[in-house]
């Protein structure tokens, strides 16, 4: 492989040679019946993803009327900073995200970790459980988290109840409102982060752990000098996942409190749902949805460059 | 390596030929060699969303059966119906315009919800002025047709009406001995009196929600006078001292007299309902609700003794409620004959008759004074009372904004029901943002 990236290399009898360097056109004909099966989902990605994306990009900087189009510059990226509704949610979003984050990869990882030891009848079972959850549609599980924090009926206000203290407006006053999504989202089981911590750890290698048998070390120290460590690309894969899930949380927001009390609970992609399909303002909320993306592709390139594993 | 080549071909082809397919869209008739609109003959799209059910739990066949009878009169008309629930519908639409892929006709109004002035401005609504004389105007209630009019003309054609109406539930009243407003008609101390009397460790008397675009609570704020906007809708009022009256005298209810428990002012419009409604709940005695809710307490899932009353009488001296009205806006028509054609159906699908059909069915109010002569509701009691309070309609400015200028008043009337604002406090801080809106 490094061989075809330079052209300059010494063979074994010590003589200099000269491989020709291969253009990106020339490794793609070598492998063209890959880039054929490719093809359909490229089209595909192409036509419903990438393009639109770009469309947005576009669009950010018009005011778009049914049937015509005016090109305001940046107008649309300071309105968006200006109103104080995009700032809250952008201040919203980001608490969300800095509290469910890290709290989903560690419940993933304590999780997985005490699963990892089982048999594999068990591990299947756990897998199972752990899993069939996060394919229960986001709407239902609002509507049973509604129930659970209403303010008479909730299951929540009924324990803290049972031992004396007052009941709780869960989700009717702005101290106790994002907070109360965050606990919902923390308390969700992490499925799918569990199935892959499950099948990184798997895939360690024994032998070190046999090695640390032999050196007398317990198992959280095994857990804290071998496990996490070569976990940490899966750390990444999940944190950036999660990230991005968690920039762009919607579903319990329009089901749950529709953004108040106040605007204790606004989110961006409520915000820009609001501003394209209930005030017809695509441009702002194209200009707003660019702001998401560069926000996640910031947040993202952080994430990599301290989470990276050097080689 | 050649059929490599076209095999690669053939894929790109094929591409290509379902892209151009797909933009090719479809033909919806033509006025070629014809002289008349009557001769018209295509396809008119109409979405509609669920109303009554049949036998069959069809909840579209009454349109479908004014489909069928409009192709019988017209041959070689198609009606396309396109079913749409009414949660989507909006979403629906906006998508629509946005890809200009709209229908002929849909069952909105303009007052800023799917569509707005900004439609009519941009020429997306088709005014409906030529297709109604002057004598057929008059059969239909003036502030229905106001809810379809934008600069002197009118864009839609209304077909019914609902309101806000209190509604009573009499079993609580009879269970604490209390009696409920003579009439209906109560001013604001009774009010208070009576939600006291019901009101004890159980039950609460009144309760309510607030959330964009719902208005169960705003008559409270109107009731001493107060309204969002001035008359020409480019000043915010909503905090002169009538508005700040009315919030107070909601806000009382819970934190002075205690007869509205905690979530009163909450978004959570189904758990509001079924704490007035469900048989397992009815800890409410009173709330406020559109008059779909008298059809729906009438059914055998809730069965309930009740009774319809009108909001309290604040400073005005007189009740107030707010209202809606229903009806259908014809789009953009590139074919003059196809848009009499539209129109044609627009008004067979509104006219006395059906008016009548769907207010009985459907538990709206007609708009056309033809349609409500019928008195459709004869046999229903809590209906015809509901009725009576279409006088008393208050309804909320038609701005082209008025949408995000709604968010920002509801969210500072949940800051208020929430105890975290007083009711000055709250309307005063609307108004900036508002002011920012009616200014941009």
């Amino acid at each position: 492989m490094a061989a075809q990236q330079n052209s300059n290399t010494v063979n074994n009898t010590g003589e200099k040679i000269i491989i020709p360097k291969k253009t990106v056109w020339m490794r793609m004909k070598e492998n063209k019946v890959a880039y054929l099966f490719l093809l359909p989902k490229l089209i595909f990605f192409t036509v419903f993803m990438l393009i639109p994306i770009l469309w947005a990009f576009v669009i950010s900087f018009q005011d778009r009327g049914v049937f015509d189009v005016d090109y305001v510059g940046f107008k649309h990226y300071f309105e968006a900073f200006q109103s104080p509704i995009f700032r809250a949610a952008l201040w919203n979003t980001l608490l969300y995200t800095i509290v469910t984050v890290p709290a989903f990869i560690i419940t993933a990882l304590i999780i997985a970790s005490f699963i990892y030891p089982l048999g594999q009848v068990s591990q299947a079972f756990f897998r199972s459980a752990f899993y069939l959850p996060t394919v229960t549609s986001m709407v239902i599980i609002a509507m049973v988290w509604r129930w659970m924090y209403n303010y008479r009926f909730g299951l929540f206000n009924y324990i803290i109840g049972f031992f004396g203290f007052e009941p709780v407006n869960w989700l009717g006053q702005t101290s106790t409102a994002l907070p109360s999504l965050m606990i919902m989202a923390i308390l969700i089981p992490p499925g799918a982060g569990i199935i892959i911590y499950l099948a990184a750890m798997n895939n360690i290698n024994p032998s070190l752990y046999e090695a640390a048998d032999i050196d007398g070390a317990n198992a959280f120290q095994k857990w804290i000098r071998i496990t996490i460590p070569l976990l940490k690309p899966t750390t990444l894969y999940l944190v950036i996942l999660s990230t991005i899930g968690s920039f762009q949380v919607f579903t319990q927001i329009i089901m749950m409190t529709g953004g108040g009390p106040g605007y204790s609970t606004e989110t961006l992609v409520h915000v820009i749902y609001k501003t394209a399909f209930r005030d017809f303002n695509f441009g702002l909320a194209s200009a707003q949805s660019v702001i998401l993306f560069f926000i996640i592709m910031g947040f993202a390139i952080v994430q990599f460059k301290s989470l990276r594993t050097e080689k | 390596m050649k059929s490599m080549k076209k095999l690669m071909a053939a894929g790109v082809l094929t591409i290509g030929l379902t892209a151009l397919t797909a933009c090719g869209g479809s033909s919806s008739g033509g006025s070629e060699d014809i002289d008349s609109w009557e001769d018209w003959t295509g396809t008119i799209t109409i979405w509609d969303g669920p109303r009554w059910a049949d036998e069959d739990e069809n909840q579209y066949h009454w349109i479908e059966e004014k489909a069928a009878e409009f192709e019988e009169m017209y041959p070689g008309v198609e009606i396309e119906i396109v079913q749409q629930p009414w949660a989507e519908l909006g979403d629906a639409l906006s998508i629509a315009i946005a890809g200009q892929t709209w229908p002929d006709i849909a069952p909105v109004d303009i007052s800023g919800g799917a569509i707005s002035i900004n439609h009519i401005e941009s020429g997306v609504i088709e005014s409906t002025d030529d297709f109604f004389t002057e004598e057929e105007l008059t059969d239909f209630y003036p502030n229905t047709l106001e809810a379809y009019e934008y600069n002197g003309s009118l864009y839609g054609i209304p077909s019914g009406v609902s309101v806000q109406t209190m509604l009573l539930n009499l079993e609580i009243f009879e269970e604490k001995g209390v009696e409920p407003p003579v009439d209906g008609r109560w001013t604001y101390d009774e009010f208070v009196e009576t939600m006291i009397a019901l009101t004890d460790d159980e039950v609460y008397g009144f309760s309510t929600y607030i959330l964009d675009s719902y208005y169960e609570a705003w008559p409270f704020l109107f009731m001493d006078g107060g309204y969002p906007l001035n008359e020409d809708m480019t000043e915010y009022t909503f905090d002169s001292p009538e508005a700040i009256s009315g919030l107070q005298k909601l806000m009382d209810l819970k934190f002075e007299y205690g007869v509205a428990p905690m979530e009163m002012g909450g978004a959570d419009v189904g758990g509001t309902f079924q704490a007035f409604a469900a048989l397992d709940q009815r800890t409410i005695a009173v709330q406020p609700w559109s008059t779909w809710a008298i059809n729906t307490l009438q059914t055998e899932e809730y069965q309930m003794n009740f009774m319809v009353a009108e909001y309290p009488i604040g400073d005005l001296g007189e009740p107030v409620t707010i209202g809606g009205v229903g009806g259908y806006v014809m789009f953009k028509q590139e074919d003059e004959f196809k848009r009499q054609m539209v129109a044609e159906f627009m008004k067979y699908i509104t006219s006395t008759e059906e008016q009548y059909v769907t207010a009985k069915n459907y538990g709206t109010f007609p708009a056309r004074e033809s349609s409500a002569e019928m008195n459709p509701h004869a046999e229903n009691p809590h209906m015809a009372a509901a009725q009576e309070l279409t006088e008393q309609v208050i309804s909320v400015p038609m701005h082209p904004d008025w949408a995000r200028i709604d968010e920002v008043i509801q969210s500072e009337l949940q800051l208020a029901l929430n105890g975290e604002k007083t009711a000055q406090e709250a309307l005063e801080s609307a108004r900036s943002e508002v002011e920012r809106i009616l200014n941009n």
